[in-house]
């Protein structure tokens, strides 16, 4: 039976990249003696996948797991099990028992959404007085966003319109925080970084350091752009 | 979210930003406000190599079992944090409260091998802490260092407070019971250091003069300044391994280490003898722990770690008593939870090759010898009680077992090697692939067996038979390796050998360190200074650096490694008491100048002197 578990990693966890989170987690599932299923063969390991890799430095309230187990423990139990083993900005907030049919989370998932900020209240696009009337006319009503995007194999161009599915900006106490709904997943993968870093360029701030803003994920989904479900919204508690 | 040393802005610049915000499961947690005593302890290498030692795991479990000392950890910054720690000013800071250490009572170091020795000065520097134990002032911290090294502090005897020699677990209470007092009296350092000279195991370098000959340099005398101070420093010995401090939980890095399992101290010491392994002198007598401490202590790691694999720590597992029943306790009741059971130096026998086949997949993975010398006469020479037979027996067995890869490991450089001890060494290594072809019908063979030599050079160590011995220029190690390189190419199954050896310039100033006296100071001083440190690493070691320190400071690296020893020489540890005699070294050595074999602790005792303590292997029934 699968499991999916639903965490936070926060605050000074923002320093571990994905693969010490893996390595920490399968330490973490061990000690908190899930019964866990492990794959056949002569180096068995924990049947363990997670959905979308966070890179260094982002904070996320809305990463997820799906881990194999051999019997059925209780959600509550589970939950807490695992939250006995979690260090300080690592906290799980839901274990939940997937349909057979369900799809493993590092596939499923078709977008995720954000909240950026600035680190810096000094930084320049804090100082432009009409940002959300810009912020209009560079995604409510333009038919595209042609960007250039640089791969492993060069650059490309792509137009970034129909891959972001929400570009909310509000400014609070004077500076302004973006709401994102973006493409993600393995074949449109839209990081936050780019379609921020493209809107600077509209708005004339071409000299763009991307470890100027603060970003966190909010949660990851599953589905069409118009039937989006959260990947936490699958499966029951038992 | 807990304050961090650095800001964000130079975490996301650097490598590995998780090697500095602390935060690792299992890490101590305590009030400062709450303790009397603030302990940084630190290994001297980056966080991954640091990590992954056992005796500050022992020692940070043990100093914080008391509720009057927190104990933190504190690795060497990797060098691009270094630069950005100096350009901004930034002190070195402990990684569970991410205060700065200058503010401690102590910053303690384990020295682990000689190439660290400018990484202490590092340590110190980006602490911000005067670098000489003569410029600190009453509230600078306590710098003490401890480890193999300790048994001859002498090349950093101007930079640390105190030196502690031997094991940890026996004088650490005294010695913070005594700094307690000084405290609440109003703390004054040199009556502080001077009452911590009487605590057994306890050296302070700066109470003690050398004079040295005009002849010939070497040291005319050796004696403290005081009278009240000991003239001798005992090593000191944890008596009984079951009782002794051990922690039931070990932290779990985020950045992979380089043991990322499970440690499992079986025993400390070894009953061997072989006459180059300092290890194998300075951490006699051979002591065990019982079979059921260590099944419990087995258990109790796993769980509150949550490692998969579990790995035996002694310098020869193979001759742990009980080693057949607790490897049968992890394999039945450890193995089927996945974990795995890593099993290194063992003998490589019917016993131990039964037990890698149930543990390891046999396809993949190598069977490793450590023969060490290649012809019998240097082995009997270094009393590597290991004969020919014993190698190609075990290779063959190893064969029959589905094995077909091999690593060999070989010192080059050992005293009066000729070319033709060299020679035997690529010869043994055809040998045993002769020993493959012989065994492994053609059928049933996955390809060439493969072979793969590495050689090291041999460097003399205190405290062992050979701390007389010459080294060679760095030339001349590689023309040694050139003999091997040459002789392995006329082997007849040369196709299935490989030989790697190791660079000498690092050699050579290793060996300055290990028998050196504290005229070595400045040049260590200077050369750090130039920006030497992380010298264990090839990428950063600068040999023309260190050339030039000793060039400065008028160091003879002719005097220091080259030159053969009187045997009555006073040498600059010699005011370490190890418990080996100096009379049974120099047996031991005339031994090795005969070729001439001794039996190992468990067959017969050789007097050596650590019988004095009154534990282990001297004590039980042979
Ligand atoms: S006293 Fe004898 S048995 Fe004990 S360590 Fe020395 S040689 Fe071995």
């Amino acid at each position: 039976m699968r499991v999916r578990v639903k965490f936070e990693k926060t605050g000074i966890m923002r320093y571990v990249g994905h693969l010490d989170l893996m390595r920490f987690f399968q330490k973490a599932v061990k000690r908190s003696e899930l019964p866990i299923r492990y794959s056949e063969g002569f180096n068995p390991h924990q049947i363990m996948s997670f959905a979308s890799p966070l890179g260094v430095g982002l904070t996320s309230v809305g990463e997820y797991m799906d881990i194999d187990l051999k019997s059925e423990v209780a959600s509550v139990d589970g939950l807490s099990r695992l939250n006995e083993n979690m260090v300080e900005g690592l906290a799980i907030t839901s274990f939940k028992y997937l349909p057979d049919d369900a799809e493993k989370c590092m596939s499923a998932v078709t977008a995720a959404s954000y909240v950026v900020t600035y680190k810096d209240t000094n930084d320049d696009a804090c100082y432009i007085d009409n940002i959300a009337d810009l912020k209009v006319k560079f995604f409510d009503e333009a038919h595209e966003i042609n960007i250039v995007k640089k791969t492993k194999k060069g650059e490309r161009e792509l137009d970034l319109k129909p891959l972001i599915y929400r570009f909310n900006l509000e400014i609070v106490d004077g500076v302004p925080i973006y709401d994102l709904l973006l493409s993600s997943g393995s074949t449109d993968n839209i990081k936050p970084e780019l379609v921020i870093k493209a809107f600077h360029e509209f708005i004339g701030l071409p000299e763009f350091d991307d470890l100027s803003l603060d970003i966190q994920r909010i949660d990851m989904f599953t589905g069409e752009p118009d039937s989006l479900i959260s990947l936490g919204d699958i499966g029951d508690e038992h | 979210m807990k304050k961090l040393a650095l800001s964000d802005d130079i975490l996301m610049q650097i490598d590995k930003p998780a090697r500095y915000i602390g935060n690792e499961f299992n890490s101590v947690k305590k009030n400062p406000a709450d303790v009397d005593i603030r302990f940084a302890m630190c290994f001297p290498d980056v966080y991954e190599v640091g990590m992954s030692h056992l005796g500050i795991a022992i020692l940070y479990d043990m100093l914080n079992k008391r509720e009057d000392t927190y104990c933190e950890r504190v690795y060497s910054p990797w060098p691009d944090l270094h630069n950005l720690m100096k350009e901004r000013n930034i002190p070195l800071f402990a990684l569970e409260s991410q205060d700065a250490i200058r503010d401690f009572d102590f910053i303690g170091m384990t020295l682990q091998y000689e190439m660290c020795y400018t990484n202490i000065l590092q340590i110190l520097d980006l602490a911000q802490v005067s670098l000489l134990t003569a410029e600190r002032k009453n509230d600078d911290p306590i710098v003490i260092v401890g480890g193999p090294c300790a048994t001859n502090p002498e090349p950093i005897a101007d930079f640390v407070d105190l030196v502690y020699v031997g094991e940890g677990e026996t004088s650490y209470p005294k010695l913070l019971e005594l700094y307690k007092e000084h405290k609440k009296a109003g703390f004054d350092r040199a009556a502080f250091l001077r009452a911590a000279s009487k605590i057994p195991g306890i050296y302070v370098p700066s109470l003690y003069e050398v004079t040295y000959k005009e002849s010939d340099s070497t040291i005319e005398s050796f004696k403290p300044i005081y009278d009240d101070v000991p003239a001798v420093i005992e090593r000191q010995v944890v008596k009984d391994m079951d009782s002794s401090s051990y922690p039931t939980k070990m932290l779990i890095p985020f950045v992979r280490a380089i043991q990322d399992r499970v440690v499992l101290e079986i025993q400390r010491g070894c009953i061997r003898g072989c006459r180059f392994c300092q290890a194998g002198m300075i951490y006699r007598p051979n002591r065990e722990k019982s079979v059921d401490i260590l099944k419990e202590q087995a258990k109790e790691l796993l769980a509150s770690t949550g490692h998969e694999e579990i790995s035996l720590s002694s310098l020869s597992s193979s001759d742990y008593h009980a080693l057949g029943e607790l490897m049968d306790f992890l394999i039945d009741d450890c193995l089927s939870e996945g974990v795995n059971v890593s099993l290194p130096s063992l003998r490589i026998d019917a016993f131990s090759l039964d037990v890698m086949s149930k543990v390891q997949d046999v396809r993949k993975s190598s069977i490793t010898f450590a023969p060490e010398a290649g012809s019998q006469r240097m082995r009997n020479v270094i009393n590597k009680g290991l004969t020919v037979e014993d190698i190609i027996g075990g290779a063959t067995l190893a064969f029959k077992g589905g094995w077909n890869k091999v690593k060999l490991y070989f010192m080059l450089g050992l005293p009066s090697e000729t070319d033709e001890d060299m020679q035997a060494i690529p010869r043994l290594a055809n040998d045993i692939a002769a020993a493959y072809y012989d065994t492994v019908p053609k059928e049933q063979r996955q390809g060439r067996c493969q072979i793969t030599i590495s050689t090291s050079f041999f460097v003399p160590k205190p405290f062992t038979p050979f701390q007389w011995a010459p080294m060679y220029e760095a030339g001349e190690y590689l023309r040694r390796a050139k003999v091997v390189n040459d002789e392995m190419k006329a082997q007849l199954n040369q196709k299935s050998l490989k030989y790697n050896w190791h660079h000498s310039d690092v050699t050579v100033l290793e060996g300055v360190f290990a028998r050196g006296d504290r005229r070595l100071c400045p040049a260590i001083l200077d050369a750090y200074k130039n920006g030497c440190f992380f010298d264990a690493w090839g990428d950063f070691f600068d040999f023309d650096k260190w050339l030039a320190a000793f060039e400065k400071n008028n160091i003879s690296i002719d005097f220091y490694a080259y030159r053969q020893r009187d045997l009555d020489e006073i040498l600059p540890w010699d005011f370490i008491n190890c418990h080996v005699t100096k009379d049974f070294l120099k047996r031991e050595w005339n031994n090795a100048m005969n070729a001439k074999v001794t039996p190992n602790c468990k067959m017969n005792c050789n007097g050596c002197g650590a019988g004095i303590i009154g534990s282990g292997v001297c004590h039980n029934a042979r």
